[in-house]
């Protein structure tokens, strides 16, 4: 019966002891930035939130609640339309699946006019049916606010 | 109150009276209103003029917070109406855009979020939100911005509330009472959903559960439920593609409900009757897991678990050795041609294990990017040994062992740009050696089971949006569900008598409609006709009404 202990448990310590210690972040805000707008420089207008880059573009980060806990994520805009949508940070078990970079390029081209809705323009994930609402939520918010940004 | 309140809710105030002419344009929506609308213009007027006096007072203070607004007006190249849901979102830091509350930093546990300034006059701001919100009804604010409930902000960084709950009403027959119509009602479940991340990385997880309306040892007081631990694991986060899941009570990853339960999951009143047997949801177990994400699309979990258990007797007739009760007592089998393992739940109770086998399950996840819309899993369960301690056959044969194999594999697909949804599962269960499950041994002929159980089920639903009541989007999803599930194949071995009555032959459809006042919210309808191959028929038909929460 013990037998499954004896080899799970020192595998499990050995992984855990050699994995990185750092968080499950998957981006940094400046990886997120530098994937949104490669060789543009930043400009903060809202201190750790709004930034405006050299070509013109805008880069929101912010975070919403997924199930329970908070998805950080950015928003990129050119021209009042989303230019690239990322999770920096899941912290949740189960939904994680808003991560999924095609789930994800749904967003590129939406304007402060699109619909914006979960099971309309924007696919459900089932089994991350709030965290896809959520994350759909806030991108129409930032567009509402910010879509108008030049 | 602190000069800073002060300035916060003079700030607050003087929001307001920015919006002001915006709110006085929506106190007057009905222009064919009498009386009440003036009153309260008269009102709203002497507001705006008290709320100018104070503005004047607070500039000639120059206080300071007045300076945190100035980021906020930057992105205020709107109208008026603006100023409103700035106001809202400064009272919900979280999911607020347009205040200027800073994100927590990437380090940070997730919940200190809120500017100073916020967190100085939550009171005040609140109500001058809500009196804001009295004026103008489009804000933006959201019950998924709020970490308790969906009301509140989380007074704990890191700490969150969530519920789910579901109660039924409605008419059923009851086998019992010769198929007679009884109308009756439940408190079926409600459950509150505590979550704190102690870290990004380290996150506790819990799910409590009041059942029929709780419990009391009062017999007077008229409830017959339980409460339970449901869930109670604590989450290590380590990489993407590997997260460990310590000791705990969790539940079983086998098919999607188990997992998913909550009632805006699935569309009928009752739960699928997939698992209301075959997988005895909510099969919670003492367990361990790992799980991650191998590739976009493409998630999996291993877990190891306390063993199902052949044994469907009363907790306490346990044997202080952790046996079934001692021959000649007798006792229920958890694993029967009638309930399937509706009974075989391992308990998470008291160290009153009753063997030391340990299961494992698998599940794979699976939402292909080349297939928009389409999601589901293959899943899976093997025992070795499900006989309990001390089993015995009603002669006094004392049973070995039986392994026990489950196979669940389901899909979800919505498919795109259409309100339609498609939903399938087959599951399917092998039993190493019948001979040795109670139920082929406790001289009940009509209770045995073959060599395996299995059973399927197709649903079809579709999604029509209602558009926006009382300002939230509805939606109405009729559905249709058939289900086959056949509980006593061939292959039955054991001492008793074999004559089952076909009441082991199912067959479930569902039709009825769900009703969506928001994703989290949902009204239900469902008619269920049940039939199997027992000669006096199921008698179990039924029509309910349901009301289900999760947030």
């Amino acid at each position: 019966m013990t037998g499954w202990i004896r080899w799970t448990a020192p595998a499990a310590a050995m992984i855990s002891l050699s994995a990185p210690a750092h968080a499950v972040q998957y981006l940094s805000v400046s990886e997120a930035q530098k994937l949104a707008f490669p060789s543009a420089s930043f400009t903060e207008v809202q201190p750790g939130r709004v930034w405006k880059t050299s070509s013109g573009g805008i880069f929101v980060l912010d975070h919403v609640i997924g199930k329970h806990l908070y998805i950080d994520y950015a928003v990129s805009i050119v021209g009042g339309r989303v230019h690239r949508v990322d999770i920096l940070q899941y912290r949740e078990s189960y939904g994680g699946e808003v991560r999924s970079p095609s789930w994800l390029a749904q967003f590129v081209g939406k304007t402060s006019s699109s619909p914006l809705q979960v099971g309309a323009d924007i696919r459900n994930i089932s089994g991350a049916t709030l965290s896809s609402m959520h994350v759909t939520e806030g991108v129409k918010r930032i567009l509402a606010a910010y879509g108008h940004l030049r | 109150m602190t000069p800073l309140t002060v300035a916060a809710t003079l700030l607050g105030m003087s929001e307001l009276a920015l919006a002001g002419d915006g709110a006085v344009d929506a106190a007057r929506p009905y222009p064919g209103d009498n009386g009440a609308s003036q009153v309260l213009l008269k009102k709203m007027e002497a507001m705006e003029q008290r709320i100018k006096s104070l503005e004047s007072q607070l500039k000639q203070k120059d206080a300071p917070p007045a300076a945190q607004k100035t980021p906020a007006a930057i992105s205020d190249g709107k109208p008026r109406g603006k100023a409103n849901r700035t106001l809202d979102l400064a009272a919900a830091p979280a999911g607020d855009l347009v205040a200027d509350a800073p994100l927590p930093s990437q380090t940070a546990a997730p919940a200190q979020t809120a500017a100073p300034g916020q967190t100085a006059a939550p009171d005040q701001a609140d109500k001058s939100a809500k009196s804001a919100k009295a004026a103008k009804p489009d804000t933006l604010e959201k019950a998924g911005d709020k970490a308790i409930l969906g009301l509140t902000d989380s007074p704990i960084p890191g700490l969150a509330i969530g519920a789910y709950g579901e109660m039924l009403f409605g008419a059923a027959q009851n086998p019992a009472a010769g198929g007679q119509w009884q109308g009756g009602a439940d408190i079926r479940r409600m459950v509150l959903l505590p979550t704190y991340a102690i870290t990004d990385n380290i996150i506790f997880n819990a799910e409590l559960e009041w059942e029929h309306g709780g419990f009391s040892p009062d017999g007077d007081d008229k409830v017959n439920g339980e409460i339970d631990v449901e869930q109670l694991w604590i989450d290590f986060k380590i990489v993407d593609q590997f997260n460990w899941r310590a000791p705990g009570i969790d539940l079983v990853p086998i098919g999607y409900i188990n997992q998913h339960h909550e009632p805006t999951q699935f569309y009928s009143v009752l739960r699928p009757e997939i698992y209301n047997g075959l997988i005895p949801s909510t099969w919670m177990a003492p367990s361990s897991s790992v799980y991650g994400s191998i590739a976009d699309g493409l998630g999996y979990q291993i877990m190891v678990s306390s063993s199902i258990e052949d044994f469907g007797g009363d907790f306490s007739t346990r044997t202080d050795a952790n046996t079934v009760p001692t021959f000649p007592t007798g006792y229920p089998g958890g694993i029967t041609g009638l309930d399937a393992l509706g009974l075989a739940r391992p308990t998470i109770s008291d160290f009153r294990q009753l063997s030391n086998t340990v299961a494992v399950a698998g599940r794979l996840d699976y939402s292909p990017p080349s297939i928009p819309g389409f999601a589901g899993s293959t899943s899976a369960y093997f025992t070795p040994n499900t006989t309990p301690r001390g089993a015995y056959a009603d002669d006094g044969t004392l049973l070995g062992r039986s392994s026990l194999t489950m196979v669940d594999s389901e899909f979800r697909y919505r498919i795109p740009n259409t309100g339609l949804e498609l939903r399938g599962e087959g599951v399917f269960v092998t039993f190493g050696n019948p001979a040795n499950l109670r139920a082929n041994n406790d001289s009940d002929p009509t209770d045995n089971v073959g060599k395996t159980m299995y059973g399927a089920s197709g649903e079809i639903a579709y999604h029509f949006p209602l558009g926006t009541i009382l300002h939230s989007e509805w939606e109405a999803v009729p559905f249709y569900r058939y289900t086959y599930e056949n509980l006593q194949t061939k292959g039955f071995a054991g001492t008793d008598l074999n004559t089952p009555t076909g009441a082991g032959q199912l067959q479930f459809h569902n039709v009825g409609i769900a009703i969506f006042p928001s994703p989290k919210l949902v009204l239900k309808a469902t008619y269920q006709k049940v039939i199997n191959r027992d000669p006096a028929g199921a008698q179990s038909d039924s029509v309910l009404g349901g009301a289900g929460f999760f947030f």
